[in-house]
């Protein structure tokens, strides 16, 4: 297990070579980047939400993952939807990270999700969301007005409603959550 | 006299979640809840305001907020 923790990442041409040779889109801001993967992914293609590489990082902190067979579909549909990408670039940096990355609290009667860098709480008799927190992005006291009290699955999604990165971060908190208490 | 609960030195969501352990036993009266982020003193305001209790004055001396809130 440990010998697996130490071991060396793939550089990124060992993980072209592996794989299927990947593109990223490059947006301006994280609403395009929410509006464009709702799009793609309602198309069947597959993609992934990432963090972009630190020399090609911009306004906004996320970047969408494709497979570069796919780029003219994928660029023909953003712009017939007119969702402006800024940069399409080939993967070569490894260094992309998921945005999917979870931790789960067990509080005895209340369970907290984190994604990224927003958490999400909620009572677990009632499935209320008790608590949002983290981020920085000025859409965080919105989105925690508008889930707090509300039952999960039952309020509004924050995918729905936030723009920003902890909006889109709290959406996989929630998605996580919902899956738990499915369990 | 009001209760106080003291969660200073606690990371969020831990002081939301002291608090509504306090009031739900509680029920109603007065609390005074000690908190020593902005973040807490956001996130317990929107909880206990959820509960259907009053935050009634908030106050702030050396980095740390000491949140009155009630209900009748």
């Amino acid at each position: 297990m440990f010998r697996r923790f130490f071991q060396r990442k793939k550089p990124a041409k060992e993980q072209e070579r592996s794989g299927i040779p990947c593109g990223i889109l490059v947006f301006e801001n994280t609403s395009e980047v929410i509006r464009a993967e709702k799009l793609i992914k309602e198309q069947g293609f597959s993609i992934k939400v990432k963090g972009p590489p630190p020399q090609i990082r911009t306004g906004c902190d996320l970047v969408i993952e494709f497979q570069l067979i796919e780029q003219l579909n994928i660029k023909r549909l953003l712009e017939e939807n007119k969702v402006d990408v800024e940069k399409i670039l080939p993967v070569k940096d490894y260094l992309l990270k998921p945005v999917d990355l979870y931790s789960i609290k067990d509080y005895g009667d209340y369970l907290m999700v984190r994604a990224a860098n927003m958490k999400i709480t909620i009572d677990k008799a009632s499935r209320t969301v008790v608590n949002i927190s983290g981020g920085g992005c000025p859409d965080v006291p919105f989105l925690a007005r508008e889930l707090i009290g509300t039952k999960l699955g039952q309020g509004p999604s924050p995918r729905e409603m936030g723009h920003t990165l902890c909006g889109y971060a709290l959406e996989l908190a929630y998605e996580e959550m919902k899956r738990l208490c499915s369990q | 006299m009001s209760e106080v609960l003291d969660a200073k030195g606690f990371s969020c969501p831990q002081p939301v979640l002291m608090t509504l352990e306090k009031i739900k036993q509680l029920e109603k009266g007065e609390l005074v809840v000690k908190v020593d982020t902005q973040a807490s003193r956001e996130n317990v305001s929107r909880a206990v305001q959820k509960q259907g209790w009053t935050v009634r004055e908030i106050k702030e001396e050396n980095d740390e907020f000491s949140l009155v809130i009630n209900k009748e």
